[in-house]
């Protein structure tokens, strides 16, 4: 077959598409579904900027297939936030200036979530082993680092809405 | 008071959102989609092109030439018009755009690529600025067509029938007689490579034809730039012609001047509908490098340290055309010698055309490249004199008030005070271990660009919501919040209250662009002066209603207040005009002075940047961790303290990559690593363990509330000071970078056989 | 641009044979596709259908027999083998080397079998897992066959499997009591530019047995047989002084190439490096519980 009908729950909405087999999942986020946050940049896996959670994995969005994500649910950037409450990890990354350009940050912010959902008080070499595969070529890191670790403390203090 | 604090960026909610809409996220309606087939050998004569095949491929709408393009003006270029919009008669680049495709979708436009062909042959090629000096080298550009778009191009000096597109030369007092005379002279080679800009948003641009005109949606630093450009390729007045700047997801300088906008607009005007050519991160790399630079230096020096004389040859690679390559030679053999006294100097930078991508602007913009050779010579000085490095620097810095060049601003900072804070910062008096060692570097740039010209405007609507009109490009360094804290500051109302609009040639007034340090001065000090200009016409109207005098008003937070009435400021403007309408709106322009240094105009401001390092290194594998990294910079008042330090600490980050391990590899011509996968950028794992930065704040700059540029000088320092304390924990001096693991093994090994043997 | 293929989804291994033996070049299995999905996009490679190992029930797993051989399914993630409790506990040598692989986003998403199916010279699972003298079971249709994993490697990007086999299990014996193992990579490129793994098996203050595989170099990843019969039967010390030449032996042997990683020379004095820093930690872990 060269294209799959398929349920997939995004940000917390199911949907049902009818996909090529080559469409990648970024192409179908961005192009399909209009979910413009996730980024396509280095198209190889080594950047990050395309990073979804698929069944809360992250993954990179441009190499994955858009039919592997037939009855999973993805999340993006756009389903993080609540209304207007950011989440806290959203929170953090801005009031410790932990982007610049912004556009790693939806990516870097979505890896972010799976880290701290799997393992909720990193240390610093946990966190920067996690994230190795998330650049930034604004900010240097240090910022970001901070704001993961802000968040982890600020997540456990009062644990944000799945 | 809002400057100087870590006021929330303006555009942090839609970043960390995914709400943010960058140029690469833009939809025009009916848009089709461009796609570039490039050339694959460095040096040929196009014979043909056959573009059939493609043409009757699914989707394809064109297929297209140079000759295909409808344009007046087929080659462009910031310094020289050298640069076709698609490669005509000879190709000179391996990568060079030679033939463009348009089609519905992006993939029936890459589909087609497959099917054009292309007959050429090839001719010899020059694949490093060596090989095209060397003597019977072929001429890349015979004759070369001056732009005439900066007046401090105006002087440019290439040399007729060679690849030497320009030569810059300094000189002052008797050099030969200095090194003579002197106690000690040290001469050494220094190699600094060429680099990927590595933006994460690629090169994009959405060009619309409209009746008469034409609008670009384009991720550049420099929109009237391009504008001009444009305006030249299609023979079109500047007003009708539309270049807009969404946010853009980094630059770096990979976006100054023109870059792809010539292409999408003459495909958009071929097929008489709006194209977007969006370009993959490794098709940018083959748009636009930093210059390799090759630095010969050589040093006279007295034995209590007092530098006597410094002789600097200095080579760049500028590619196949020239970009504002000129104007980075130009600048790096200006800023060559260091931020030191010495009385005689002899300075030649010739910008190189070779057979490989451009060069062009990149943060720095030729301080990295000189600054890598100079600080690391100095520390092999004071090894030789038996000085510490710190001391004798300190000994030959510039002092607040001196000058470096005759005719030039002088030095507008107290560097003394710099490197003492960068020394304490790194514990320098600390003996350190074997094995580990630290260092440090000095450096400064002449900040804020030359002859440049910035305009803002601030409306003042019926609501007291300020719409700020400034031209400056929102790349991530946070100028957009910047200038809204200045606008907020000096008209008195809420940072909430401004809203800024993104770069439109057709709206936001006259700007030179955004690079060079100079947004959060030059077009800072055009913020402020329209700001004032605004607050002025309020009070004059307010007067009225309260009956007095504008000097006897004050406006804070929105309010103005004659004692203890008040009025808000939207009641002001709207009471002015009788309804709930009307606008005041302020206008400010900087027009920089015009005197003469060796620049052909004065300094804004002296960026300085001063860092220090400790490392640790694995003697067994040469590889190097950098424990601990100090970046100093003299930003006179930062804006927004979060945002400004942030700046400085990436800048660090960015270059501590080629000072370890990131460089473009090429072989005969071909750029060897394009993608992310084989060119390695910094990543978590490359943050030091402490990575501080310390900014010195003297209010001492001429932009607003005392400030000075920032966001380059980080880049200054890292690549020396490592080497510095390199050198210092094993005693190798390593002078070409990158000093990957296996340079430094190799270093360490032929020490080892020097000593044996 | 990703071209376009015809999907198929088996849903036992003979049916995946079958098909692939009716297409021959024109399948290729996939299984996570982080490098097959990556050159087919740089149109390195095409196919025109893809043979989606990841709807055969059974093919993912890990287990552990009562023997303490470790089982893994081919199409088992190197994120579950990186976080799995059993081979944390029993080869957590193994679980280390996968958490170490790439990013997490390819570790989630990519496959053991997949990476050494692949046979991308720079990698770290084939070197390391050798080293225990893994074996993998290859099936078609109508039949299956047990190959050392080492044999499975015949060049870059080659490996020995015909186009109608499946790799269905990567069976990973235990070390032998009183073991322990090591893998270490250098590089700071994407992917890696040396991996060695040393297993070391002690019996009484003595070298019993030396495993040692080198891998990223050469065109295969190895086990350096010769380097190992050097350090066998020494003593601790013993085997101290003789590891610089095992090391040289490992070097010369490893067919190392000059490329965007390194100059041969410097490649083959990692090898040596490496090799005595893994030593030192599986003789470190030998002693003890046996766990490596």
């Amino acid at each position: 077959m060269n294209a799959i009908t398929m349920t997939v729950t995004v940000n917390g909405e199911p949907r049902e598409l009818t996909v090529p087999t080559h469409e990648t999942l970024i192409e179908c986020l961005r192009e399909r579904l209009g979910l413009l946050g996730a980024k396509k940049s280095c198209d190889v896996q080594v950047c990050g900027a395309c990073t979804v959670l698929l069944d809360d994995r992250p993954v990179s969005a441009c190499t994955v297939l858009a039919f592997e994500a037939r009855g999973k649910t993805v999340r993006t950037i756009e389903g993080l936030a609540c209304g207007d409450e950011l989440h806290p990890i959203q929170a953090a990354f801005v009031e410790h200036g932990a982007l610049q350009c912004g556009f790693c940050t939806p990516g870097m912010i979505m890896a972010t979530v799976a880290l701290l959902g799997e393992n909720p008080s990193p240390s610093v070499d946990e966190v920067k082993h996690y994230m190795r595969g998330n650049v930034c070529r604004c900010t240097g890191y240090k910022r970001i680092l901070d704001a993961i670790l802000d968040a982890s403390r600020r997540m456990a203090a009062a644990p944000a809405p799945a | 008071m809002i400057i100087g604090t870590a006021a929330e960026r303006l555009d942090a909610r839609e970043k960390v959102t995914g709400a943010a809409r960058y140029v690469s996220d833009l939809v025009v309606p009916e848009m089709l989609h461009a796609k570039v087939w490039r050339a694959p050998v460095p040096h040929a004569r196009l014979l043909g092109v056959d573009g059939s095949r493609a043409a009757r491929s699914p989707g394809v709408v064109a297929v297209c030439t140079a000759t295909d393009l409808p344009v007046k003006r087929l080659h462009y270029g910031p310094a020289f018009k050298d640069q076709p919009i698609l490669a005509h008669e000879i190709i000179r680049y391996a990568g060079e755009p030679v033939v463009a495709v348009v089609a519905d979708t992006e993939r029936h436009a890459a589909a087609a690529l497959a099917l054009i062909d292309v007959s050429y042959r090839e001719l010899p090629a020059v694949t490093s600025a060596a090989e095209a000096l060397a003597q019977g080298a072929p001429v890349l550009h015979p004759a070369l067509d001056r732009s005439g778009h900066f007046r401090d191009l105006s002087g440019l000096r290439p040399v007729a029938g060679t690849n030497v597109c320009q030569h810059y030369h300094y000189e002052r007092g008797d050099v030969a007689r200095a090194f003579a005379e002197a106690d000690l002279t040290v001469e050494d080679v220094y190699h600094y490579p060429a680099l990927s800009h590595h933006a994460l948003e690629p090169h994009c641009a959405v060009a619309r034809v409209d009746g008469d005109g034409l609008a670009v949606w384009t991720g550049t630093q420099h929109p009237f730039p391009v504008r001009k450009e444009l305006a030249e390729v299609f023979d079109l007045p500047l007003a009708a012609v539309q270049v807009i700047v969404p946010l853009i997801g980094g630059a770096f300088g990979g976006k100054c001047y023109t870059k792809i906008e010539p292409l999408a607009a003459a495909l958009a005007a071929r097929v008489r509908r709006p194209v977007r050519l969006a370009l993959t991160l490794s098709e940018s790399a083959l748009t636009i490098t930093r210059h390799a630079v090759a630095v010969r230096l050589r040093t006279a020096v007295r034995s209590d340290g007092t530098l006597l004389a410094r002789e600097c040859d200095v080579v760049l690679d500028t590619g196949a055309y020239a970009d504002i390559g000129p104007r980075v030679a130009t600048k790096a053999g200006y800023r060559a010698p260091g931020p030191y006294r010495i009385p005689c100097l002899s300075i030649d930078a010739r910008c190189v055309y070779t057979n490989n991508v451009p060069a062009g602007a990149y943060r720095g913009y030729g301080v990295p490249q000189v600054t890598w050779a100079s600080e690391s010579q100095m520390d092999q000085i004071a090894e030789r004199l038996g000085l510490d490095p710190l001391a004798f620097r300190e000994k030959n810095l510039l002092k607040r008030g001196e000058e470096y060049v005759a005719g030039d601003t002088p030095m507008d900072g107290d560097m003394a005070d710099a490197l003492a804070q960068t020394g304490a910062a790194i514990d320098w008096g600390r003996a350190r271990e074997r094995g580990r060692g630290v260092g440090l570097a000095c450096a400064m740039k002449d900040g804020g660009g030359t002859h440049t010209v910035s305009t803002a405007a601030v409306r003042v609507n019926a609501d007291g919501s300020v719409t700020l009109l400034t031209g400056s490009v929102e790349m991530g360094e946070g100028s957009r919040t910047a200038l809204a804290q200045i606008a907020a500051e000096t008209l008195g109302v809420p940072l909430s209250a401004i809203v800024v609009e993104s770069p439109d040639t057709s709206i936001t007034p006259y700007d030179h662009g955004t690079s060079a340090s100079r947004s959060t001065t030059v077009m800072g000090l055009a913020v402020e002066a329209a700001a004032r200009d605004a607050r002025g016409q309020l009070l004059e109207l307010a007067a009225k209603f309260f009956g007095t005098e504008p000097e006897k008003l004050a406006i804070h937070d929105g309010v103005v207040a004659c004692g203890e009435r008040t009025m808000t400021v939207g009641d002001v403007v709207s009471g002015h005009f009788g309804l709930v309408g009307g606008e005041v709106t302020g206008l400010g322009t900087f027009v920089p002075g015009t005197w003469s240094g060796s620049l052909g105009g004065a300094t804004l401001f002296w960026e300085v940047g001063m860092g220090a390092a400790e490392v640790q290194v694995d003697a067994d594998t040469g590889e190097i961790s950098v424990e601990k990294y100090v970046s100093v910079a003299d930003v006179g008042q930062a804006i927004n303290a979060r945002e400004c330090a942030a700046q400085d600490e990436g800048a660090a980050m960015q270059a501590i990559g080629p000072a370890l391990f990131e460089s473009r590899v090429s072989e005969a011509g071909h750029l060897v690593n394009p993608g992310l996968i084989d060119y390695r950028v910094p990543t978590f794992a490359d943050l030091p363990r402490e990575l501080e930065t310390v900014l010195i704040e003297n209010r001492d700059g001429p932009g607003p509330f005392g400030s000075k540029g920032v966001g380059e000088g980080g880049t200054f320092c890292p690549a020396p000071a490592i080497a510095n304390a390199v050198a210092r924990a094993t005693g190798v001096r390593i002078k070409d970078l990158p000093m990957t693991p296996e340079r430094v093994w190799r270093a360490l090994r032929d020490a080892r056989g020097t000593r044996r043997g | 641009m990703l071209g376009e293929f015809d999907l198929v989804e088996p849903t036992s291994v003979a049916e995946a044979s079958e098909v692939l033996a009716r297409h021959g070049d024109a399948a290729r299995i996939y299984a996570g596709g982080t490098e097959l999905i990556l050159a087919m996009k740089e149109g390195l490679i095409r196919y025109d259908y893809l043979v989606n190992v990841k709807t055969i029930p059974g093919l993912a797993g890990v287990r552990v027999n009562d023997d303490g051989t470790l089982r893994i399914g081919g199409a088992t993630s190197h994120r579950a083998l990186e976080r799995d409790p059993l081979v944390r506990e029993r080869f957590p040598v193994i679980a280390r080397m996968e958490s170490d692989v790439a990013n997490v986003r390819v570790r989630e998403v990519g496959t053991l079998g997949g990476n050494l199916c692949f046979a991308e010279p720079h990698a770290d699972p084939g070197t390391l897992l050798m080293l225990f003298d893994a074996t993998v079971r290859i099936e078609r249709k109508g039949g299956a066959r047990t190959i050392p994993l080492e044999q499975l490697f015949v060049g870059p990007f080659e490996t020995c499997l015909e186009p109608d086999e499946v790799l269905t299990e990567i069976v990973v014996p235990p070390l032998p009591v009183h073991s322990g193992a090591a893998y270490l990579k250098f590089g700071f490129l994407e992917r890696p530019s040396v991996g060695v793994g040393v297993a070391v098996t002690t019996d009484d203050g003595r070298v019993r047995e030396a495993r040692i595989a080198v891998g990223c170099v050469g065109p295969v990843p190895r086990r350096m047989r010769e380097a190992e019969a050097a350090l066998a039967g020494q003593t601790a010390a013993e085997s101290r002084n003789t590891l610089a030449e095992a090391g040289r032996i490992a070097a010369r042997a490893s067919d190392a190439i000059t490329d965007l990683h390194g100059s041969a020379d410097y490649k083959e004095h990692l090898v040596g490096v490496l090799l005595r820093r893994a030593f030192e930690q599986a003789l470190a872990s030998s002693d003890g519980s046996g766990a490596p």
